[in-house]
């Protein structure tokens, strides 16, 4: 079982980096934006980015990308560290057909690049409680938006009991096991950890009665600042469109 | 399996956020009496942490948990692809792993089709022992939601490979990797129907008009896909004009004539004319229901 624990954690640990830096990013004037403006902003790049296959206009639209994030005091650096793999990837899985038309490849991992500097800008730059917020406020149902928070609040705690019930069933171990052992020990260890989950949600459950409710809701009124980001949002659409 | 931005058509997009949207509004309608967002939040978490665990495979490599069909056995359908729905959203929003466009199509293929088509594997293989039938949802769940991220992503054109490509690659290399999760689903329930069975009891599951109307949207919805790119985003009927060399002799043009905006760049236009039609079917669709409350 120590195979199991040891890639987990190596996984885990390269996972929860992102919500490392997610939560102490640099502070830049993009986080002083209002959450919604950010999400619709961040939607509106993905949506000029992949609906087109004008290499102007997707470079265009990366260009933007680069200026607002150097602009506003994002690292460019640690944007690239996050979207270098997939875009990479993206190519690599194109590459067959770049061979025959180079421009397609080019243009296809580019949407891809731009749109990830897109979602990436958010997540850097907006806290999830924001994120949240601004669902609500777009009228997403309560129930999902709460347990997107709840999920989100517990799942660094909901690891460390899985990996405590692994790392305690690893100690009890004395004899070498197989791979079939390792299986069907890991399923018990997962199965006793989904119950315990169970039980936890029920605490949560009379927590929250007890509490009288914890749905995240703000409602902040839209700043300049706000109508700045906007106009240059409207304003990298008008480009895009004429170009 | 996350499908990301840029390898879906928008057309293609904008129809499984259509349909991911009913079945998760529907859902969230069924369960609106029972308090447990509490349980989809932890249960979501649990589902998120579990798929971090790297199981070993012999020959050196491993192999991740998605959690689809689990996520139905235990919650039943409904409360299962709310809870997977959840644990994708916030992949998509704070670990940027999947697409924001993409995200109706990936909550489609690995919240809904995996979910609900374990789930009923399961409940239809239970007589034959609940390790079987876990086994068996686990890897049928996966499987066919690879495939329909396979058909997807190969109808779409900004994709370069077809459905000859993408089908046989997703659907074989996920009916593999099914087996993985197959055994972990097994593994799992089995550990819980010996511990507390009392977790695997019949959930709340639709009755036979909704299970009918969800499965023929899972049946159909890649013919709706298929049908956006054969038509070319066209009205066939202007086809079948333009084969016969007929033209248009419109008496009034419109404000939005042929859904674009005069002046610019007509893709974006189709876009403007969109979000328009939209907003207007939504003001009306406002304005009847509070009517319909005042009378």
């Amino acid at each position: 079982m120590h195979e199991l624990l040891e890639r987990t954690i190596k996984e885990a640990s390269d996972y929860f980096q992102n919500f490392l830096i997610h939560e102490y990013s640099k502070k830049s004037v993009l986080h002083k934006i209002d959450g919604r403006i950010k999400l619709v902003s961040t939607v509106v790049f993905v949506i000029l980015a992949v609906s087109t296959f004008n290499l102007n206009k997707v470079i265009m639209v990366l260009l933007f990308l680069f200026v607002i994030s150097a602009i506003t005091g994002l690292s460019l650096k640690k944007i690239f560290e996050r979207i270098w793999l997939f875009t990479l990837f993206s190519y690599i899985v194109v590459l067959p057909l770049s061979i025959y038309n180079p421009l397609y490849g080019i243009t296809f991992t580019l949407r891809v690049a731009a749109s990830l500097i897109a979602i990436q800008i958010l997540i850097m730059t907006t806290s999830f409680a924001e994120i949240c917020s601004a669902l609500r406020s777009f009228k997403i149902p309560k129930t999902f938006v709460s347990a997107l928070w709840i999920a989100y609040r517990y799942a660094i705690l909901m690891f460390r009991e899985l990996f405590a019930i692994l790392l305690a069933r690893e100690s009890r171990r004395v004899a070498k096991g197989s791979h079939m052992d390792v299986w069907r020990k890991g399923g018990e260890a997962v199965g006793l950890f989904f119950l315990r989950s169970f039980e936890r949600a029920e605490r949560v459950q009379l927590a929250i009665e007890a509490r009288g409710g914890n749905v995240v809701e703000y409602r902040g009124k839209i700043k300049k600042l706000d109508l700045i980001y906007s106009t240059i949002v409207i304003f990298t659409a008008f480009w895009w469109v004429i170009i | 399996m996350h499908i990301p931005d840029g390898y879906l058509d928008l057309p293609i997009a904008g129809i499984f956020y259509v349909l991911s949207l009913a079945v998760l509004g529907y859902s969230i309608y069924k369960l609106k009496d029972e308090k447990l967002t509490p349980l989809f939040g932890i249960v979501a978490a649990a589902i998120f942490a579990a798929q971090m665990l790297n199981w070993p495979i012999p020959g050196g490599t491993s192999a991740h948990f998605v959690g689809g069909a689990l996520a139905g056995i235990l919650l039943g359908p409904y409360a299962g692809s709310l809870a997977m729905a959840v644990v994708l959203t916030i992949q998509c929003l704070v670990f940027a792993d999947g697409g924001i466009t993409a995200l109706g199509a990936n909550v489609w293929n690995m919240a809904i089709v995996n979910v609900f088509i374990g789930y009923y594997a399961y409940r239809a293989l239970e007589k034959f022992g609940k390790s079987v039938a876990s086994f068996v949802a686990g890897w049928i769940g996966i499987t066919i939601a690879a495939i329909f991220a396979g058909i997807e992503i190969g109808l779409s054109t900004s994709f370069g490979y077809g459905l000859s490509v993408t089908v046989p690659v997703m659907g074989l290399w996920h009916g593999m990797l099914g087996i993985v999760e197959g055994t972990i689903t097994a593994g799992v329930v089995s550990y819980i129907a010996s511990s507390r069975p009392d977790v695997l009891e019949e959930k709340v599951t639709p009755g036979k008009a909704a299970i009918a109307v969800i499965a023929a949207m899972i049946v159909v919805s890649p013919l709706f896909a298929y049908a956006a790119e054969l038509v070319g985003y066209s009205e066939p009927l202007e086809n079948a004009a333009e084969m016969l060399g007929l033209t248009e002799n419109p008496i009034y043009e419109g404000l939005l004539p042929d859904y674009t905006v005069p002046g610019i760049d007509p893709y974006a236009g189709t876009l403007i004319a969109g979000v328009v039609g939209t907003v207007i079917v939504l003001a009306l669709g406002y304005l009847m229901a509070r009517y319909a409350r005042t009378t």
